[in-house]
């Protein structure tokens, strides 16, 4: 099978600091990717390109047979991005703001209109559609980014830390709907630092740490790997060593005076 | 939509076969276009989202807002068609106006124009090429200062008409597009200017720094150039055989009218006619051949693409932010604790929260206004600055006028727009929030009026010698117990715990009004008894244990005494 998303050596700099030194993945598609890595060990780098934010990179990345810098058009037009940090325009109405989008994607207005409606009514809001965002609690803001990111109904969809602020019920229905997409053959890259929902949601795990890829395979895989640990436990063994004891020692050891 | 805009992004988009030809999605750009305008009418800018008051009522008509200003500024261009002996001079004064005003509007307001760091999250991603965002980004430009632009110049252009006829008109109107691009130009070069000299990361600060300047400058001019300057000098001001004037731009423009309005004049005239064509045409070539390009770049740096927001990543310790002037201070004037850490939080909180410092800053400003105001002599035949007589009372007159500054200051102390942070108040075991309150007050005052305070007082030290000091003493311990009495009247919220623009106007009126006439009436009081020193000196006495029990009082102020802000 091809992958729908294949990195080949790819490096990355911001100035002097190298952020990416050379990751290699290819992604099959109807994948649930868990994106890991600690801060700063460049996940959202790794997003923003494939996102087609950045295109100053070094290496080559396929996403369904284009080369994206080639035509980073239309890889973007198959890719639905749920942002991080609630980032929209929050002085738009949710339906002015989907109209947005479905526009910037081409989608024709009566079924972009159909499917906004749909969605916003599944997510419970529906009577709100028509008022200003700027009002809406963080997990109603996270809800109209993720039926922004689905709406042209991409095969691709990367998620970063998509379940913030969402309440107990929400998350149930994003994680489900996130195996659904699977099943139907979407390909979900899914970026968090929650490692007990990226031990649960995801069927490959990728783990980073300092621009390179230190642990790939499912979470049984990593299990024989590392010992039968929680995903939280071969996180922190992989990317801290002993440090993280020792760190909470010194904590507990600052009362000592 | 308003039908404004609605009309504006129609016209814009009338070229739409070339733009499709550019290669420019017009679907896309159509929608960006209308989103960026709607976002443009909801969202205030510059001075006067600061001023927004009620935050509970959504806003728009931003566009209404900004159009009907344009028009009274354009009221104000007009007292320039009504001194000069001719029109090279009428205009000269006109097209200075215009591109002034103009220039200064834009500068405040591109920023959050142009920058929208949401952008790089919303459109970017999105399959839209580079082309589409780049014209949507200057069509949304042009819509924009058209909005400013047109009106401002509508009144005028009327009179033109009116008194010159079409052709008169016309020839107007294409002087006033070309000064327009050379106004685009000047901003883009003070950008590069600033950007050049200034990271990214500073550069709205720098800005907003600009706006209060502007604030100042606006509010100085209005009130001293009527005073500096006398109408009969300016009924026969001739501008005409002035060959300094040919340096500067808007005499070039007023030169090009008067020719081709005419099509008469001196070699003089023809050099203006060349000048104002070919100087905005070649600057926005330049604009768009070499500032175009980095312009974006730098842009997208400020918009916080980067990846490292300059955390400290070396792993060295950064020293203590506060200075040793600082905690000196706090030492010797507060008491350890709540008191000394609510003086030090709200010295660092006046100098960093960009809030702040827009709302009081420019009263800094219209008062440094005032105080020139004082000097300006009115009698002479011309305006000129004039130090007042040595023992006039003027000097003790502007200790109690500084209390203007310190009021306002102290008006904003509880508002803040990170007001949720406020918690830390309330969750430590503080049996006396009235500490964090005399802290707070204790800081505006040695940041805000002392330093005042040491300048007026050595420059009064050099006119008057030491026969004044004991007033100027009585006058500043007068201000303190007066700041004291205000803050233990209204302060009934901890510092920096309301939200933002919640202001409640009723109270905030009394305040102000009972905060300008205790001061007065009491600067008036002091007046009467300056020069008999004995009493001056027992009421320095007696202010001083005054202070010493406000201060007692302010702290001892309890829970019982304070709004605690339940919603965070």
């Amino acid at each position: 099978m091809q992958p729908i998303i294949s990195l080949k050596n790819v490096h990355k700099n911001f100035g002097e600091k190298q952020v990416l030194k050379g990751i290699n993945l290819d992604i099959y598609p109807g994948q649930i990717i868990g994106y890991i890595g600690p801060n700063g060990a460049g996940k959202s780098t790794t997003v923003k390109i494939l996102c087609g934010l950045i295109s100053d990179f070094e290496g080559e990345v396929l996403v369904n047979g284009i080369n994206i810098k080639n035509d980073p058009l239309a890889v973007k037009s198959i890719i639905g991005y749920v942002p991080e940090l609630a980032e929209l325009y929050d002085v738009l109405t949710p339906i002015e703001f989907l109209n947005f989008m479905a526009e910037l994607y081409g989608l024709d207005e009566s079924l972009a209109t159909d499917r906004m409606t749909k969605m916003l009514t599944a997510f419970g809001l529906e009577s709100v559609m028509h008022q200003r965002m700027d009002t809406f609690s963080k997990g109603m803001r996270q809800k109209v980014l993720i039926i922004s990111g689905l709406l042209h109904n991409p095969s691709i969809i990367i998620l970063d830390e998509p379940l913030s602020g969402l309440d107990a019920n929400s998350v149930i229905i994003v994680k489900e709907l996130i195996s659904k997409l699977a099943k139907d053959g979407k390909t979900i890259f899914y970026c968090s630092h929650m490692m007990d929902v990226v031990e649960k949601v995801s069927d490959r795990i990728v783990l980073i740490n300092n621009g390179t890829v230190i642990a790939d395979g499912s979470f049984d895989e990593l299990k024989q790997q590392q010992g039968n640990q929680s995903l939280e436990q071969i996180f922190s063994l992989l990317t801290q060593g002993s440090g993280n004891n020792e760190a909470s020692e010194q904590l507990m050891n600052a009362f000592n005076n | 939509m308003n039908f404004i805009d609605k009309f504006l992004v129609y016209v814009v988009l009338l070229p739409k076969a070339f733009y499709q030809n550019m290669g420019v999605n017009t679907t896309q750009l159509k929608a960006i276009l209308k989103t960026k305008v709607t976002l443009g009418d909801r969202t205030p800018t510059g001075i006067r989202a600061v001023k927004k008051t009620n935050q509970k009522k959504p806003t728009s008509g931003v566009s209404f807002t900004q159009i009907f200003m344009s028009v009274f500024l354009g009221v104000m261009f007009m007292f320039s068609f009504f001194i000069g002996a001719n029109y090279v001079t009428k205009l000269t004064l006109f097209f200075s106006m215009y591109i002034f005003v103009l220039a200064s509007t834009l500068i405040a307001e591109f920023t959050t124009v142009l920058i929208d760091v949401r952008d790089n999250f919303i459109i970017l991603p999105k399959p839209v090429n580079d082309k589409t965002v780049v014209l949507s980004r200057l069509l949304y430009i042009v819509i924009y200062i058209s909005k400013t632009a047109f009106p401002m110049t509508l009144i005028g252009m009327g009179f033109m008409a009116y008194v010159n006829g079409i052709w008169g008109l016309f020839v107007f109107i294409v002087l006033l597009l070309l000064a327009t691009l050379l106004t685009i130009f000047f901003i883009n070069a003070i950008y590069i200017l600033v950007l050049k000299i200034t990271t990214p990361q500073k550069f709205k600060s720098i800005i907003s720094y600009f706006q209060i300047g502007l604030a100042i400058l606006m509010y100085a001019s209005y009130q001293l150039v009527p005073r500096l300057i006398k109408q009969t000098t300016l009924d026969n001001y001739n501008l005409e055989n002035s060959t300094l004037a040919m340096l500067a731009p808007p005499y070039w423009f007023a030169g090009a009218w008067q020719y081709l309005f005419a099509f008469e004049g001196g070699f003089k005239l023809v050099l203006c006619v060349l000048l104002s064509l070919a100087i905005p045409i070649l600057s926005i070539w330049i604009v768009i051949k070499y500032f175009a390009p980095s312009f974006n770049q730098k842009l997208a740096m400020i918009s916080g693409t980067s990846e490292e927001p300059s955390v400290n990543k070396s792993g060295k310790i950064i020293k203590s932010t506060t200075s040793k002037y600082l905690s000196f201070l706090s030492k010797i004037f507060t008491q350890k604790g709540a008191e000394r850490m609510s003086f030090l939080h709200t010295w660092k909180m006046t100098s960093r929260s960009r809030d702040f410092k827009m709302k009081v800053y420019p009263s800094l400003g219209y008062l440094a206004v005032y105080l020139v105001l004082l000097f300006v002599n009115n009698k002479g035949d011309e305006g000129s600055l004039t130090l007042p007589e040595p023992n006039s009372f003027i000097y003790i007159f502007i200790v109690y006028f500084c209390n203007f500054v310190l009021i306002t200051a102290l008006g904003y102390l509880t508002f803040s727009d990170k007001y949720k942070a406020a918690w830390i108040y309330y969750i430590t075991p503080v049996t006396k929030p009235g500490l964090f309150i005399l802290g707070s007050v204790k800081s505006i005052l040695f940041k805000f009026y002392f330093p005042l305070v040491v300048v007026i007082i050595s420059l009064a030290y050099f006119l008057l010698g030491l026969s004044a000091f004991p007033n100027f003493i009585l006058g500043i311990c007068n201000q303190v117990l007066i700041i004291l009495v205000i803050a233990y009247i209204s302060f009934k919220e901890l510092p920096f715990s309301v939200q933002a623009g919640n202001k409640v106007k009723g109270s905030s009126f009394v305040r102000g009004l009972f905060s300008m006439l205790i001061p007065l009436s009491i600067g008036v009081l002091h007046y009467f008894i300056r020069d008999f020193l004995p009493i001056v000196i027992l009421l320095i006495v007696l202010s001083a244990i005054a202070i010493w029990m406000m201060m007692d009082s302010l702290k001892n102020k309890t829970w019982d005494n304070i709004k605690v802000q339940s919603d965070f």
